[in-house]
């Protein structure tokens, strides 16, 4: 299995790369989501993402912009990192919005961009094609600047970590305590908000949505049942989400299965053995 | 003793409803002070304006710049908003307290030390924050102002659902903290009795209006009776009397 792994990665090297630092990039902003309890904003970020392709490849594909000519041939990246910022930023806002929850803005967000990259790209196979691609997560080619742009998000968002690890703690476990003492929560839920947008924007147009919203989610769920305290996440759910692709990638090369999936049915799976061992354990100590 | 802060002719209010009018009162280092009243008479509005989360409408709110600084500030809210499904445990629940204060981790570990000692958690410190009791919660809470080294504390009913002895608990904890160490207290609760048995001085919310001072010229029956609508009477020895039925140390 190893040995064939091995004779791939010369073809391969920069998609597994770039795939494994994306699982331990979105691992990181993770934790954030998930101790939120914002993992439906999660979902919608990645879904506007796609809504922002679709709008650039409509763009193209109406004339608008020549398709394949610098600079229009990184507009869909663009669109993708701006749309998702901006639905970061209107899903996360503190207290909702209207008086309606998080999850009922992040719903709204998450079914009207996904009906709308479709209906865009309705009368575009290619388009089309490449929409549902990015549903599905096929990371097949990306090039050795995406593993590079994605890197160095990586080391800015460990190194945001280690300056600001604290009161981002602080912040994302007692918002009305940040507050208390002297933090402008509004101006954190926004950064983070923006954070998270350019995160998902710049990886959802490399991995796709199964595999950003996956490694964006479990990891850090599973995460949230190894450690004792909340700091702990953050070296815990990077290390889970590296080790479960790393696997999954091997796996999947071995077995061609898409890695991807493979990669997010591996955390699934895991997530589901914690559960069942934690009840098991309950019953036992109870 | 020098002023902490003062409040003169102040007014507070959201959009065009006023809360508070024309508060007078005046906090000294040193006073373990008691905010009185019923449930949405302006209590916790006045303590968002002290922590200035609320701009005063008119009137003059002066704060000594030195003890009132945000790190000298530490804040008890009514309880703990952190989520049960988060890992925690007392040591990061508690240090968390002391975020925008510069100082190095073996600082940080005294503090949370200190603060444990003087809440009675010692040995807490590992535990997981969701074993611990409703009281043993409340006084993490209040360990996690403590550990700021407060010149100021400010608490918005911690001792919302505690029982009685767990309630003085706590607050003979606080008065420890206020004999020993000088430490300022503005406490909001709805134990009157105990209140008067701890407290220096009280301020009794009523109807928009304040009335604050000693115990003698704010808990007095009349005052008491207008504030909660009721017949009410805190005696000087320890005892408190209600001809309305509202039960020992609950709010209207």
């Amino acid at each position: 299995m190893i040995e064939s792994f091995v004779d791939s990665w010369e073809i391969f090297c920069f998609s597994h790369l770039t795939g494994w630092v994306t699982a331990v990039l979105l691992a990181l902003v993770g934790v954030y989501v998930v101790a939120r309890d914002q993992i439906f904003v999660g979902a919608a970020v990645s879904q506007a993402s796609t809504l922002g392709i679709a709008v650039a490849l409509a763009l193209a594909g109406w004339g608008v912009v020549p398709e394949h000519v610098a600079p229009w041939d990184t507009l869909p990246a663009i669109l993708a990192v701006v749309f998702s910022v901006l639905a970061a930023l209107f899903s996360g806002r503190e207290g909702g919005l209207g008086g309606e929850s998080h999850e009922a803005v992040s719903g709204w967000v998450f079914l009207a961009t996904a009906s709308l990259s479709v209906l865009l790209m309705a009368h575009s196979p290619h388009g089309l094609e490449e929409i549902h691609k990015l549903l599905f997560s096929s990371i097949i080619v990306v090039r050795e600047l995406d593993f590079w742009i994605v890197t160095g998000l990586t080391v800015g968002t460990i190194a945001l970590l280690i300056l600001y690890g604290r009161p981002l703690l602080l912040f994302t476990m007692d918002p009305a305590m940040a507050a208390a003492v002297g933090m402008c929560t509004g101006r954190w839920s926004v950064l983070a908000s923006a954070w998270l947008g350019l995160t998902l924007g710049i990886t959802l147009k490399l991995s796709g949505l199964l595999y950003s919203f996956g490694c964006l989610v479990l990891p850090a769920l599973i995460a949230r049942h190894l450690v004792r305290e909340m700091r702990s996440m953050y070296l815990v759910s990077p290390l889970v989400a590296l080790l479960t692709a790393v696997a999954g990638f091997v796996i999947a090369n071995h077995q061609d299965y898409p890695p991807g999936q493979l990669t997010v049915a591996l955390f699934a799976a895991l997530l589901g053995i914690l559960w069942t061992l934690r009840k098991l354990l309950s019953r036992v100590t109870s | 003793m020098s002023t902490v802060l003062e409040a003169q002719g102040l007014s507070i209010g959201f959009a065009k409803q006023e809360v508070l009018r024309d508060v007078n009162l005046r906090v000294s280092e040193g006073d373990y002070w008691f905010l009185l009243g019923p449930n949405g008479c302006g209590k916790t509005s006045f303590l968002r304006t002290l922590l200035g989360e609320l701009v005063p409408r008119s009137g003059a709110l002066i704060l000594d710049r030195e003890r009132t600084r945000r790190d000298r500030i530490g804040f008890v809210p009514q309880r703990s908003n952190v989520s049960s499904t988060l890992p925690t445990t007392v040591r990061e629940f508690v240090s968390l307290g002391s975020v925008g204060i510069p100082m190095t981790a073996r600082q940080r570990g005294e503090r949370l030390r200190w603060a444990l000692e003087r809440v009675n958690l010692s040995g807490f410190e590992r535990r997981s924050f969701d074993a611990l009791s409703g009281g043993q919660r409340q006084r993490a809470l209040v360990a996690r102002a403590l550990v700021r080294r407060p010149a100021f504390l400010i608490a918005d009913e911690p001792t919302v659902g505690l029982d009685l002895p767990s309630t003085e608990a706590l607050l003979d904890s606080l008065s420890h903290l206020n004999r020993e160490d000088g430490l300022t207290i503005l406490f909001v609760t709805h134990h009157l009795r105990l209140a008067r048995r701890f407290g220096t001085h009280f301020a009794l919310f009523d109807h928009g209006l304040v009335v604050a001072g000693s115990a003698d010229k704010v808990l007095s029956a009349e005052n008491l009776a207008r504030a909660y609508d009721l017949p009410l009477e805190v005696f000087q020895n320890d005892s408190f009397e209600s001809q309305g039925g509202l039960g020992e140390g609950s709010g209207p």
